[in-house]
């Protein structure tokens, strides 16, 4: 073992026949790091994952486990351990035996097993149910003895993939916790395969968000929100506006123009774009405000955008509202509006507004 | 909007729907006492007179044990009996193997020509036996086999069973046990054994702790089919065995062609709780197994 990355992975390909799984995906997963691979079905995460743990070997390209390559080597000399999406108890041992199973191939002393699938028991809270077939447990006790089996081995990397896909929404979210927790607990290195993004929003250090076999960006759920690196990624993750734009000059200031002719200053420019390209304004509802024409200031500051339009459709949604705005050249976006505000009138379908938002929040992304 | 209107609820109509759910179960329940009378009725006919205290097995006369005894005498057929069970036992053993192998190998691995291999698997299933005892009597002949016996003493009955005859039963019981073993490993779940690895297993320790005993329920189910199609067998023993050498179904219809006798009754009513038994194993078996992973045993 060296301080390398716990993993890494070099310009991995993996081809099915004609189906390019993965393509050309490079990653670095520090040590003791949550890091999720995020992205739709069928955007190679699984295969990713089953790459380093072993059951596919990549068409070209290397992966390094704490420095060492992988190469050929089987799954079970590796020094990882795999949580499965059907979990993959064996139906034909105990609770026990199935925690104990990595042990024994690995000729752990039988007194040190026992008292290490007591302690994985207990650490998973199902002290005492050793004894139970896994078909006896429910699905969120059958995912935690999974997680025990796996944990038990003290595996240097942990391959996640979907562990909480077939829980309802509240043990899901309450195993989101008890699995961050867990993780943080024992600073085992998680690699998390998901396409739920609000779940790898929430539970990773740092997310790779990927589509079509291509990981488009790599970073921490703040900056994969807050800063998406193209149009895919400003799509999966989130809601966002894309407002149809042509670039109209990218220094000292970007500023693009809308299709109505109106130009409008935006904070960053997705690279190799050039003045005249077409390409779109990126912007999340929750970023922008609604003014009443009245309210338009007289000399508009450079890194305020006002865009004129008319509410078409208010959706209650609790905290907030959303409010779908026509802009003057028929696009239409979303405005986000926290319900919170006292004695301020609420907007009417049919009003005349004036849509806007700080340009630094604006992003131009290729189409 | 779219159904019409249910006429409003009158007596007559109330009348007319529970004739015609009488008329229903009344129908049915015939239906089924005749279906059930037409399959087993003989069988209950054959146990009865298999007690009959006379050489009629159409006139009832009394009660009487004595044509079990006189089966249990009868040197000819008790020594088909253990010549039924020797051929049942080896050529299950050997069939077992094999099929379960087979089916590993044509589950698990892609090779050229695995098509054909695949189809020639269920030809043994699918073709008449006759048209199979006859391809093995050419192949004995042809190949020089003949019907050379394997002479051994079982439980102290001396026994001379041509090597052909096993031969030809395990080449029928191969197939059935591949196809049910084959059928449950389809039914298992691969990750399995891909946890099993991940868990440090090299390949044999994956088969012997994972794959094996998730297959256990099959290859008992594939035995069990064997050893009752070998003792059930008539077909195919009789074309391969040459002159001389009978199991306990090719002993009754030689039998059969001196007169029926309540002996062949009490043959068959023996022959009948031995497949029934072991039908009512297979499904404990199947039971015990559990309900989320079953078995199919066939048959
Ligand atoms: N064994 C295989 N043979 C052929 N194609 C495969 C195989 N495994 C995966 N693929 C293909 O590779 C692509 C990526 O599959 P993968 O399972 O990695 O997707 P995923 O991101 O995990 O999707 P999901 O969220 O649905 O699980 C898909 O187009 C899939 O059809
Ligand atoms: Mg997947």
């Amino acid at each position: 073992m060296n301080d390398a990355y716990a993993v890494e992975l070099r310009d991995v390909v993996k081809q099915f026949g004609d189906v390019i799984a993965v393509n050309h995906v490079s990653l670095q997963i520090k040590d003791g790091e949550f890091f999720s691979l995020l992205g739709p079905s069928g955007c190679g995460k699984t295969t990713t994952l089953r790459m380093i743990a072993g059951f596919e070997m990549p068409t070209s390209g290397a992966i390094f486990i704490h420095g060492e390559q992988q190469g050929y080597r089987p799954p079970n000399k590796r020094p990882v351990n795999t949580v499965f999406q059907n979990y993959a108890l064996f139906p034909h041992m105990t609770v026990a035996e199935n925690i104990a199973f990595g042990m024994e191939m690995r000729q752990v002393p039988k007194d040190e097993i026992q008292r290490r699938v007591d302690e994985a028991l207990a650490m998973v809270r199902l002290a005492g149910m050793g004894n139970r077939k896994p078909k006896q447990l429910s699905g969120g006790q059958q995912q935690r003895i999974a997680l025990a089996r796996a944990l038990v081995n003290r595996p240097e990397v942990l391959l996640l993939d979907e562990p909480l896909g077939a829980l309802d929404l509240k043990l899901r979210k309450a195993m989101q916790i008890e699995l961050k927790a867990l993780q943080e607990e024992v600073g085992i290195t998680f690699i998390y395969v998901t396409h739920d993004q609000e779940e790898a929003l929430t539970m990773s250090d740092r997310i790779a968000v990927m589509n079509n076999g291509v990981v488009h960006q790599v970073g921490d759920p703040e900056s994969i929100y807050e800063h998406p690196a193209d149009r895919f990624v400003a799509d999966f993750i989130g809601e966002t506006n894309f407002i149809p734009v042509r670039v109209v000059s990218l220094s000292p200031e970007i500023v693009v123009a809308l299709d109505t002719g109106q130009q409008v200053v935006a904070g960053w420019a997705e690279e190799g774009l050039s003045v005249g390209d077409k390409a779109v304004l990126s912007i999340r509802p929750e970023k922008m405000d609604l003014l009443e024409p009245k309210e338009m200031p007289k000399s508009p500051s450079q890194q305020m955008a006002y865009v004129k339009g008319k509410v078409t459709h208010l959706v209650y949604v609790g905290a907030d509202t959303r409010h779908t705005v026509v802009l003057g050249d028929g696009s239409e976006i979303v405005v986000r509006l926290q319900n919170s505000y006292i004695g301020e009138e609420p907007w009417e379908i049919g009003e005349e507004t004036i849509v806007t938002w700080n340009a630094a929040h604006a992003r131009i992304l290729k189409e | 909007m779219s159904a019409p209107m249910p006429p409003p609820t009158t007596l007559e109509h109330a009348r007319w729907e529970r004739f015609k759910s009488k008329l229903g179960g009344w129908s049915l329940t015939t239906y089924g006492i005749l279906a059930f009378a037409f399959l087993y009725l003989p069988i209950v006919i054959l146990v009865i007179f298999s007690f009959n205290d006379s050489r009629s097995v159409s006139k009832w006369s009394g009660f009487t044990w004595a044509w079990y005894g006189k089966m249990f005498q009868d040197g000819q057929i008790m020594l088909s009996i253990w010549n039924s069970l020797f051929l049942a036992i080896v050529s299950t053993i050997i069939a077992t193997v094999l099929g379960t192998l087979a089916a590993l190998g044509l589950e698990r691995y892609r090779f050229r020509g695995k098509t054909a291999v695949d189809s020639m698997f269920y030809l043994p299933v699918i073709i008449p036996d006759i048209a199979m005892a006859i391809m093995l009597l050419i192949f004995f002949n042809m190949s020089g086999i003949g019907f050379t016996p394997w002479k051994v003493n079982f439980f102290g009955a001396r026994l001379a069973v041509p090597y052909s005859v096993i031969i030809g039963h395990v080449a029928f019981n191969t197939s059935f046990v591949a196809i049910v073993v084959r059928a449950r490993l389809a039914q298992m779940d691969r990750t399995l054994e891909e946890a099993a690895s991940d868990l440090y297993a090299n390949a044999w320790q994956t088969f012997r702790r994972v794959t094996l005993p998730m297959l256990m329920p099959g290859i008992i189910g594939g035995a069990l089919l064997a050893f009752t199609l070998s003792l059930d067998d008539f077909v195919i023993t009789f074309f391969t065995s040459g002159a001389g050498f009978n199991t306990l179904p090719v002993r009754v219809f030689g039998m059969i062609k001196k007169g029926v006798t309540p002996k062949i009754n009490a043959v068959s009513t023996l022959m009948l709780v031995v497949s029934l038994s072991l039908v009512v194993v297979s499904i404990l078996i199947s039971m015990r197994s559990g309900s989320e992973d079953s078995v199919t045993i066939g048959m």
